[in-house]
């Protein structure tokens, strides 16, 4: 039996049309775009290129789109960029974002705090409701802050609404950033982008680069680099240019973007299929999310009763790969933050969290194999441990 | 003996690398698997993690080059409660504790072993050196591990008997440098990494901030009280109790003629006694928190016991067993015979099992 690869949340198989744009850059644009000559004037060409692709599929001017290097990188120099620039400019900057953030801007804004910023964070019902009320005074005090606000939950797929963040930030001078990694190419962008300040995306998830990611920064959003250098990217991501990442990159966007609405109904399919076979042989099953609007990609299970982390070993020796949470969590102990914000420590401590998230190369077949092992493998390590 | 799946618990060191690369060469199906068992913050403003995070990620890279998977198991509730509450408890009691043989007989081979038999595995290896065998009649045993100087049978008298048959220490007829060479040879990242000597939870080697962190504040423990001579004077005044174990020279200041020692330690007056070196010797051992692994030697039986890790061990008589309890005379009386650290008991190279020690 072949091995299901059901983590696209972490990272998503490169497309081949992806791989072979890359290579093409390889091959026909080896060159430095800042270079005067022939060669780097081939490179400038494919990387402006890019951007004006990337600026078109998100409905933004591609002045307003600075590739960096993965979606981390693009959540903390929004959060880090804004807040220093704030500071530059004599001012005790407020920052007030989601308690379900990813951590690299709940990282972000914790080195913020360090920095003398004020941060606060709000709420998120497991519904998707979010309670911006905490706000108010700091709102008052310090008006200009900025809010940031993670679009789908990486951990349950759940939607948070970001229209509601923008309607709160916009009468109080706020400045809105949206962490747009799980959302982009599963769900419409389309009514979020002209509306947000800066806005993060990761290539990887959606079958680019690994590596690539994109800061839409809105013209006249006060930001501070983070590196210093040549200048590229405006002067806001110095280095020289990975051109076949930008191309990569601009083509995965697109793929992702052009086969959006067929893929969010497919995906949204099987993952009902999916959570149908699993809660009839599970019947104390929790889906995290399922109380809310989801996105079609991540279906993030509570098995009561086992140790958090037993469960995606189990899996990977029967064939299937999924995680317990963000990939990004070797170095913490203990329940998901962001499953214990929503639900509270109790139940994030009682159940262990297997995500399963899907992507552009996931079959029927597959998710129905996988619904199979998942009930044996559950049942298994239950009678083991229990 | 078949085993078709076995857990290999890896800490990250050289020990328990060469471990799991020794049972997959011997054919076996091997899951590589470390354990999460306290802080792990991550510190940036240092620029590297504290402990146990390197240890994890030095695992991975030896599964990796080794083709086997490896996964991370968050034990940190069963560790606080089994070894860590444990640990300041004894020190709070007067105690010394040795958290390592909690460890064993709890988290490591308990907690991970029900976490194994739930991924398939129905057995479990470490990079102990002690060595396990079967007798002609299918007993397990547990044996001395053949190079002396590593010899690690004394932390593992605690583990839970049912628990024998499923062992398996592929160190314990190498020696330290044989363990080295393989290691240098299958050119493991954990080739050259030293021996950790502290214990895993107190990086700084200072257990006192430990206390300090855990204990309610003005815990007794950590309250000054009077360091008494054995002859019944007062000599001075200590920061606390807890600071002290038996046979411990430093801290106690200076004005004696011949050297000093902590004789014992008198949680229920706060008092630490001192006294000259030959104050320190015992003839007597009591033991509880008894644990055998094919039922308790007996009475009048000659055994021989080791009273801590790299101890020789000494001949002794069983004197009394009853209630819970071992009374042991030694052959030749020990120095700093020290309450809550382990007596481990042996018939010639075999481990039977042991106990905490406990104040006479």
């Amino acid at each position: 039996m072949a091995y299901i690869y059901l983590d696209h949340a972490a990272s998503t198989p490169m497309r081949p049309e992806v791989r072979a744009a890359m290579q093409a850059v390889e091959e026909e644009a080896p060159g430095n775009p800042s270079s005067p000559h022939r060669a780097g004037r081939e490179a400038r060409a494919r990387l402006d290129e890019a951007r004006s692709r990337v600026g078109r599929t998100l409905g933004v001017e591609p002045g307003s789109v600075f590739f960096v290097r993965g979606g981390t990188e693009s959540d903390n120099l929004a959060v880090l960029g804004w807040a220093r620039a704030r500071r530059r400019a004599g001012l005790t900057p407020h920052l007030f974002h989601s308690t379900i953030e990813h951590s690299a801007v709940a990282g972000a804004a914790l080195e913020v705090a360090r920095e003398g910023c004020r941060v606060q964070t709000f709420p998120v019902s497991p519904e998707g409701r979010v309670n911006l009320d905490q706000g108010e005074d700091a709102a008052t005090d310090s008006p200009g802050g900025l809010i940031s606000c993670i679009w789908v939950s990486h951990e349950c797929g759940l939607i948070l609404p970001i229209d509601q963040v923008v309607g709160w930030a916009r009468p109080r001078g706020y400045r809105v950033h949206v962490d747009g990694v799980q959302g982009v190419g599963r769900l419409d962008h389309g009514s979020i982008l002209p509306e947000v300040d800066l806005f993060s995306l990761s290539a990887r998830k959606l079958g680019g680069p690994r590596g690539m990611g994109i800061l839409v920064v809105r013209q006249g959003t006060e930001i501070h680099p983070g590196l210093f250098g040549g200048g590229q990217e405006g002067g806001l991501r110095p280095g020289t240019e990975d051109v076949a990442g930008a191309v990569g990159t601009a083509v995965a966007l697109e793929l992702a973007a052009t086969s959006r609405e067929a893929e969010e109904v497919r995906l949204g399919e099987l993952l009902e299929t999916l959570e149908d076979r699993l809660r009839l042989a599970i019947p104390d099953l929790v889906i995290h999310g399922a109380e809310g609007p989801r996105t079609p990609h991540i279906l993030n299970l509570g098995i009561p009763g086992l140790p958090q982390d037993l469960l995606p070993g189990a899996l990977d020796l029967a064939g299937v790969g999924v995680s317990a949470g963000s990939a990004c969590r070797s170095g913490t102990t203990g329940p998901s933050p962001a499953l214990s914000a929503l639900y509270g420590p109790d139940h994030a401590a009682a159940v262990a969290p297997v995500r399963i998230s899907l992507g552009w190369n996931t079959r029927a077949a597959q998710v129905e194999e996988a619904a199979q092992i998942i009930i044996r493998t559950v049942e298994e390590v239950r009678r083991a441990f229990g | 003996m078949g085993t078709n799946r076995i857990l290999v618990a890896m800490s990250g060191g050289v020990d328990s690398s060469v471990t799991a690369a020794l049972l997959k060469e011997a054919g076996h199906e091997v899951v590589g698997v470390t354990m999460k068992t306290f802080c792990y913050q991550e510190t940036p403003s240092h620029g590297r993690t504290c402990c146990g995070l390197d240890g994890i990620l030095d695992a991975r890279r030896v599964a990796d080059a080794l083709g086997m998977p490896h996964y991370v198991f968050d034990v940190e509730e069963e560790f606080t409660r089994d070894v860590i509450d444990d640990f300041v408890t004894e020190y709070a009691r007067g105690r010394t504790p040795n958290p390592c043989v909690r460890c064993n007989a709890n988290t490591k081979f308990g907690d991970l072993l029900r976490r194994g038999r739930a991924l398939g595995c129905d057995g479990i290896a470490t990079g102990h050196y002690v060595r396990s065998d079967r007798t002609a009649d299918g007993r397990a045993r547990l044996l001395r591990g053949l190079d002396r100087d590593k010899d690690q049978s004394y932390f593992l008298w605690g583990l839970p008997s049912e628990l024998l048959p499923l062992l398996h220490f592929p160190l314990g007829s190498l020696t330290k440098p044989q363990v080295r060479e393989r290691a240098r040879e299958l050119e493991l990242v954990t080739a050259e990494k030293p021996e950790s000597q502290e214990i895993c939870f107190v990086p700084t080697g200072d257990y006192r901030d430990l206390l300090r962190k855990r204990l309610e504040p003005r815990h007794p423990a950590l309250e000054p009280g009077p360091i008494r001579h054995v002859d019944g004077q007062v000599v001075g005044e200590h920061t606390g109790y807890a600071g002290f174990t038996v046979g411990q020279r430093k801290g106690l200041g200076g004005g004696f003629a011949e050297p000093h020692f902590v004789i014992s330690v008198e949680p229920e007056t706060r008092t630490v006694v001192v006294g000259p070196r030959e104050a320190l010797e015992a003839r007597r051992v009591r033991v509880d928190d008894l644990n055998w692994f094919h039922g308790p030697p007996e009475p009048g039986e000659e055994v021989a016991v080791q009273l801590r890790h790299r101890a020789p061990e000494v001949a002794a008589r069983v004197v009394e067993l009853s209630g819970g309890e071992l009374e042991v005379e030694l052959a030749v009386p020990q120095s700093a015979v020290t309450p809550g650290q382990s007596c481990a008991v042996f018939r010639g190279e075999e481990l039977v099992g042991g106990g905490r020690i406990r104040r006479l």
